[in-house]
């Protein structure tokens, strides 16, 4: 009875919350602006992997490579490396259209804006964009830019402000002004701040930007503490049957994502990766194991251990879903929801499987994830080595995770499952 | 012919309960439209719905996706956890068709 009260009160809390995450609409029109870029991301990635195939560089010539490297370049350059520029027309689009307003001037107004923001000199070169301006570097900003050019195209499109043509000026000209002036004030309104920001030690809004928020931000969530928190967030929303990824991740992304290009820099440089913690360490080695909660290892296990009817056919139920990652069968079915008996095992095991993943990392015996974004219906091992840039280790790390997630679910399951069979027992001799 | 829309996350997982409703819905004669789309679809695609139907994971998204229920006139529920974790196709299907017909 107490326990149910306390579910009760847990439940209470978490609702709400994520309620309000879901539906707060700078966050919907984030998550949104992330799945319109998400295709693109996925192209590029593709191309990633096809160009840094396995020992393709032992087996054709040094130049061959380099030239089929070069081939293949400007996929991932179009689309993976600049994702910030998808994501901010996203943003823009979803929450004018929230607005009720013309949505694609919603997404070209905050592009506008953001490349006003933008530096447009590289080195001595002036009248170019750096492309690192449009990744994730520049995510953060924009990503502000996004929200805030929206509320202010809004903003001056309500007032309605127009210029009063004298008689006899035909209607459509007067109306092509009234387009005109909202756009033209918000972005003169980003202009003005590029100017005051040009006079300050920061030099550009993007510098700004980067240095007092994005910086220390992705600092704290690359980091164990940090993913440790958000990883048994998802759990504990999904332990009462609310999708935590949706919820959780509408806050983390923004920064999983930069520690992902970060990487992909990196990785198509040659140079050493930075980071551990990226998009792909979450998709991959935490979701990419059967879904949340690495349900893969529960569901072996049903196959090995299972002797309930009930089990059996949850086993059947969820097993081919599993291996693309598709779980609710397991979570609902098990069920996972609100069960006292299995609360143990799934907080635990995705904390144990994240300091592995993460100490196998840092140490160098498994290669840091290479910064492509593999989708998250890739089946197990696939994953893993894609993920790490196509190194068999990543695979590997994903099979000692799952043996580990076994073994920690192993006498819960039991328990489960005995309590099952003996009620299916009872049920029998009644009838 | 009715048209039963169910909504999640991505959509996977729905779609995954729509192959067994629509394997009940066979094996009993009627006809009937199932499909399934991800959140951020969910708004547009229930103007050609006769009914919306969530994934229980997903229900805090009923307030939202209510109101546009409404405008389109058509009933709104969340499909329970047992029948969802059962991928019951048998009793969400009927529970969609009584709520058409209420």
């Amino acid at each position: 009875m107490n326990n149910n009260k306390f579910m009760d009160f847990l439940e209470r809390i978490l609702l709400p919350i994520a309620d309000k995450l879901n539906n707060n609409r700078y966050l919907t029109a984030l998550r949104d602006g992330f799945m319109v870029a998400l295709p693109l991301i996925i192209f590029g990635s593709i191309f990633v992997v096809i160009a840094n195939f396995p020992f393709l560089d032992r087996v054709i010539s040094k130049d061959a490579y380099a030239a089929y490297q070069n081939a293949l370049g400007p996929a991932s350059a179009a689309t993976l490396s600049i994702m910030g520029l998808f994501v901010i027309i996203g943003i823009g689009y979803k929450l004018t259209q929230h607005y009720g307003g013309e949505a694609l001037y919603g997404g070209v107004v905050a592009l506008a804006s953001f490349l006003i923001l933008t530096p447009q000199v590289l080195g001595k070169t002036a009248g170019v964009i750096p492309t690192s301006a449009l990744s994730a570097q520049g995510m953060f900003l924009g990503i502000f830019t996004a929200f805030t050019s929206a509320e202010l195209y809004r903003f001056f499109v309500k007032k309605n402000w127009a210029i009063k043509m004298p008689p006899g000026v035909p209607e459509a000209v007067s109306k092509s002004f009234s387009a005109l002036i909202p756009i033209a004030l918000t972005l003169t309104i980003f202009l003005v701040v590029r100017i005051l920001f040009s006079y300050t030690s920061f030099d550009t809004v993007q510098n700004f930007i980067y240095t007092i928020i994005q910086k220390p931000l992705t600092a704290l969530g690359s980091g164990l503490p940090a993913t440790i928190i958000a990883v048994l967030l998802i759990q504990l929303f999904w332990f009462f049957g609310l999708h935590g990824q949706i919820i959780v991740n509408s806050v983390f992304d923004p920064i999983w994502y930069t520690l992902n290009d970060q990487n992909l820099k990196a990785f198509q440089a040659g140079q050493e990766l930075p980071n551990v913690i990226t998009k792909q360490f979450i998709d991959s080695f935490l979701v990419g194991m059967g879904g949340t909660g690495m349900t893969l290892a529960v569901i072996v296990l049903i196959f090995l251990i299972g002797r309930s009817r009930q089990i059996k056919e949850l086993g059947k139920l969820g097993g081919p879903a599993g291996i693309f990652n598709v779980n609710e069968p397991i979570i609902f079915g098990l069920p996972i929801v609100m069960n006292p008996l299995v609360l143990i095992p799934w907080l635990l095991a995705p904390v144990v499987v994240t300091i592995i993943t993460y100490v196998s990392m840092a140490t160098g015996i498994v290669p840091k994830p290479a910064g492509v974004i593999v989708p998250w219906t890739t089946p197990i091992i696939i994953n893993g080595f894609l993920a790490t840039g196509n190194h068999w280790q990543g695979g590997a790390l994903q099979l000692v995770n799952l043996i580990v997630v076994m073994l920690i679910w192993w006498p819960f399951l039991k328990i489960l499952d005995k309590n099952y069979y003996e009620n299916e027992k009872k049920a029998s001799n009644e009838s | 012919m009715k048209k039963i829309l169910l909504a999640c996350s991505s959509g996977m997982s729905t779609s995954l309960l729509v192959s067994k409703m629509r394997s009940y819905a066979e094996s009993v004669g009627e006809e009937a439209e199932i499909w399934a789309v991800g959140q951020d679809q969910a708004q547009e695609e229930l103007k050609k719905a006769d009914v919306l139907l969530i994934g229980p994971q997903m229900r805090f998204m009923k307030k939202k996706l209510e109101k546009y229920a409404q405008e389109a006139g058509i009933p709104i529920d969340v499909i329970d956890p047992v029948s969802y974790g059962r991928m019951d196709g048998e009793t969400i299907y009927k529970k969609a068709i009584a709520l058409i017909e209420k």
